[in-house]
């Protein structure tokens, strides 16, 4: 007999209440939030999620209350609950439910609210167990939000199914008190796992068959280690895809900072942007190559801030290097780019290349965020 | 108003036309991949019969074509040259669109022109068996008919992409009485090589060739056999020009340029060669321009150097366009067009600017071919289309223009085991791919110097 599948199921019942009444993100604020006349939204998403999963054979392990208990009762689901909040719920309580559920063993966590929620329960899961979000939140950059709490449930009941395979994403967040007052200050924080939907059709089965992620991550490292001795300083974005470049060249790269590597050596780790000014001005000429958070799409703008618009502007943006896997390009409907300057923006907008292999390329549209209408 | 302009059976050409003959700069020679010496005829007897590399080594403008040869393209050859009336009218243009379409060959390219005459040198030399590579699946098919036709065993390494993407290949193959296996295989050491490195991999026609060499090399009185980039190869093509020469004084008209798709090289060779003397003896203005796709763009962005023809590099050095013999190029669906290098004659006259090379995109490539199926009807395939595109737009500037240009299209073959590929198209899932040039010239250290 297969043994039951363990879903952690954690809400963060405030997630989501600030953006209505005008508060970039709920963070520390939630009283704020309800005084202004802001209503739960996460609890009803929850229930959407969970009202795809009718029929669905698994051992959900929650939280109490409105932390995920309540929702649960409502759909029917079979529960435990595993963690109970002693107080108002805060960030705390979503951390210490989720090394509940991780104690427990669970298979899979489900989490409901934002990128700040993303961020605690990653910080306690990292890449263990899938994670898959349900949005709730006012801000949802990281790469493991489903695109609505519909398709969240959907991924759940496939991936229960044994149907989806999981890949590396992203977990993005702005520090929300500056953000407040105008700045805006994102940066990698994790890299979680997530189960997603390759939304393979017939074609691209055969094309790709089973050549994996991997693979093209490697190759484009190859690429990518066979072009960066040219002499330039290559300043390398946070992720996976970059990580695998610096793994080729045999030298060192922190996951989620920015690293500068000049003929095959690297010359400064985790870079800050005035770093990144000055080795720009000593060497004369820099390249810079990143990767789009998966997803979202977000190539600049949302995650290695360090590379700022003045880094931009003093590289050049024709020397902005995209790299990203056929994958991660298939599941990424649209690449945008917000540097905070729509002069670089626009300069680095339009048709370009991708490079998603070895010696190979996508040719994609890049969309200055500032023109597009955010969903 | 006339539609097809055919000829005779008996007007098949008796020789074929040797552009060696007619070249502004002489052929570099093939370099023996161990020594880097020039090669000699003995180097390849291993795998070649001796009338072949007669053929491969020569100089002479015209050599004979075998009565037991032009018997057997009396099978489909000639072949019609068409005037696409109806999709000139569709583009509304002044200019005058022919097509010579060569998908009536059994195998529906033109792929048995040198396929009939290698088995046929093979067979006078008694060779029983022929190991080859394909890349669509359309030289493995035209392979095995002729083989058949002559009572030889053949196997066919099909480049593993084309293999899931086109399963009825084998099928035909099959029919023939061929042997069709997917590339890389677990039948030979490069195979193995390259499953162990990417057990995933979709293979390339570089690797393909590479499994089909040790093959022949390996095997008791096995040959090898290679449908494009060869001397010989171009040289059995130029039936198609010789007709097409024919075919346009019939029509009273002269052609301004030729499109025809390249991969490694030899429908479109094959087609414009015997329009070198005219351009370059008897000055006449015409373009002949070779259509690759932007994914594989050797000609337009490659190197012009001596490489390896395989990714094994078992083959000899040549004197070619290369993107390197270690890139794979993506599995674009026009899998025929997936090579690193050209052929070194095709080459030659593109460096020395007698020809010229254009990139396309798959998605405008197959937008062409969909609006060529639609007023001319055939389906052609996705290798030809590449020179639909370019003539789809030529006849467009024609109306501003107002030119009567005479455009002709080298149309290679139909796309009826390639209806996958235009599934794919219609639903929005053809990616458009490039070839990242700028920073593959930061790269290229890899080719070795000579």
């Amino acid at each position: 007999m297969i043994p039951l599948k363990k879903v952690g199921f954690v809400v963060n019942p405030i997630a989501g209440m600030g953006g209505a009444v005008g508060l970039k993100g709920t963070d520390g604020l939630a009283a704020e939030a309800v005084a202004r006349g802001a209503v739960p939204v996460s609890p009803r998403r929850a229930e959407m999620a969970l009202a795809e999963l009718s029929g669905v054979d698994a051992l959900f392990l929650t939280a109490g209350g409105g932390m995920g208990e309540s929702a649960l009762q409502k759909s029917g689901h079979r529960y435990h609950v595993v963690y109970r909040s002693t107080g108002v719920s805060n960030a705390d309580d979503t951390r210490r439910a989720c090394r509940s559920f991780i104690e427990n063993g669970v298979d899979l966590i489900v989490f409901c609210g934002g990128d700040g929620t993303a961020r605690d329960v990653s910080e306690v899961v990292g890449s263990q167990v899938p994670i898959i979000g349900i949005p709730a939140g006012v801000k949802m950059h990281s790469g493991v939000f489903a695109i609505n709490p519909r398709a969240a449930g959907e991924l759940i009941r496939e991936w229960l199914g044994g149907d989806l395979s999981t890949r590396e994403t992203e977990i993005v967040d702005v520090d929300e008190e500056l953000y407040r007052s105008g700045t805006l200050d994102t940066k990698i924080y994790g890299i979680a796992v997530t189960p997603y939907r390759p939304a393979l059709v017939q074609e691209r089965k055969q094309i790709y068959s089973s050549r994996d992620e991997e693979v093209f991550k490697e190759e484009i490292a190859i690429f990518a280690s066979e072009f960066m001795r040219d002499g330039s300083a290559y300043i390398l974005g946070a992720g996976t895809t970059t990580a695998k470049i610096a793994e080729s060249l045999g030298v060192e790269k922190t996951l989620l900072g920015v690293d500068v590597i000049k003929d095959g050596k690297t010359i400064c780790l985790d870079a800050s942007e005035r770093d990144l000014l000055r080795i720009i001005d000593e060497v004369g000429r820099a390249k810079i190559i990143v990767s789009p958070i998966g997803a979202q799409g977000f190539v600049l703008g949302r995650g290695s801030q360090q590379i700022s618009c003045e880094v931009l502007r003093k590289a050049g943006p024709e020397n902005l290097i995209i790299v990203a896997t056929p994958h991660k390009l298939k599941e990424t409907p649209r690449l945008l780019v917000d540097t905070g300057d729509p002069e670089i923006d626009e300069m680095i907008a339009g048709r370009r290349q991708v490079i998603c292999g070895y010696r190979m390329a996508q040719l994609k549209d890049l969309e200055a965020s500032s023109k597009v209408r955010m969903d | 108003m006339r539609t097809k302009i055919l000829l005779d059976e008996e007007e098949i050409p008796k020789r074929w036309y040797n552009v060696a003959a007619d070249l502004l700069t002489p052929l570099d020679p093939p370099l023996h991949p161990q020594t880097g010496e020039p090669l000699k005829p003995e180097d390849l007897e291993m795998i070649f019969p001796k009338g072949l590399i007669r053929q491969e080594m020569s100089t002479d403008r015209w050599i004979d074509i075998p009565d037991e040869v032009r018997e057997i393209l009396k099978l489909w050859r000639p072949t019609p040259l068409y005037r696409a009336h109806r999709l000139e009218e569709h583009l509304k243009t002044p200019a005058k669109i022919y097509y010579k379409y060569e998908g009536v060959s059994p195998a529906g390219s033109h792929k048995p022109n040198t396929a009939v005459a290698q088995a046929y040198y093979n067979m006078k030399e008694g060779v029983e068996r022929i190991a080859t590579e394909t890349g669509a699946g359309q030289w493995g098919s035209a392979l095995s008919m002729a083989t058949c036709l002559f009572d030889i065993q053949c196997r066919v390494y099909m480049v593993r992409a084309s293999f899931d993407q086109k399963p009825y290949r084998k099928s035909i193959m099959q029919v023939w009485g061929a042997e069709c296996v997917a590339s890389p295989s677990e039948l030979t050491n490069a195979g193995r090589m390259i499953l162990k490195e990417h057990p995933n991999t979709g293979g390339s026609l570089g690797i393909a060739i590479s499994e089909a060499v040790e093959d022949a090399a390996t095997h008791e009185n096995t040959n090898y056999a290679l449908g494009s980039v060869l001397n010989h190869v171009l040289l059995h093509q130029t039936v198609e020009g010789q007709e097409l020469q024919k075919q346009m004084a019939i029509a009273d008209d002269y052609p301004d340029v030729i499109y025809g798709c390249v991969g490694g090289g030899s429908n479109f060779p094959g087609m414009v060669f015997p329009f070198i003397p005219d351009k370059l003896k008897e000055k006449k203005d015409i373009r002949m321009v070779a259509c690759e796709p932007s994914a594989c763009p050797t000609l337009t962005k490659g190197l012009f150097t001596y490489d390896f023809g395989d990714t094994a590099r078992l083959t000899p050095l040549l004197k070619m366009y290369t993107l390197g013999h270690d890139f794979i190029p993506p599995s674009i669906h026009a899998g025929g067009l997936r090579y690193h290098g050209d052929a070194p004659l095709l080459c030659n006259l593109v460096h020395d600017g007698v020809i010229e090379a254009m990139s396309f995109h798959q998605n405008e490539v197959f937008k062409a071919a969909v609006t060529f199926a639609r007023t001319e009807g055939i389906l052609p395939a996705p290798e030809a289309s590449h020179a639909i595109k370019p003539a789809i737009d030529d006849a467009v500037a024609c109306k501003k223009t107002g030119e009567e240009k005479t455009i002709v299209i080298s149309l290679s073959g139909h796309g009826h085991f390639d209806l996958s590929s235009y599934d794919a198209y219609f639903s929005g899932n053809l990616v458009d791919y490039e070839y990242p040039e700028e920073l593959v010239k930061q790269s290229l250290a890899k080719i070795p110097k000579f």
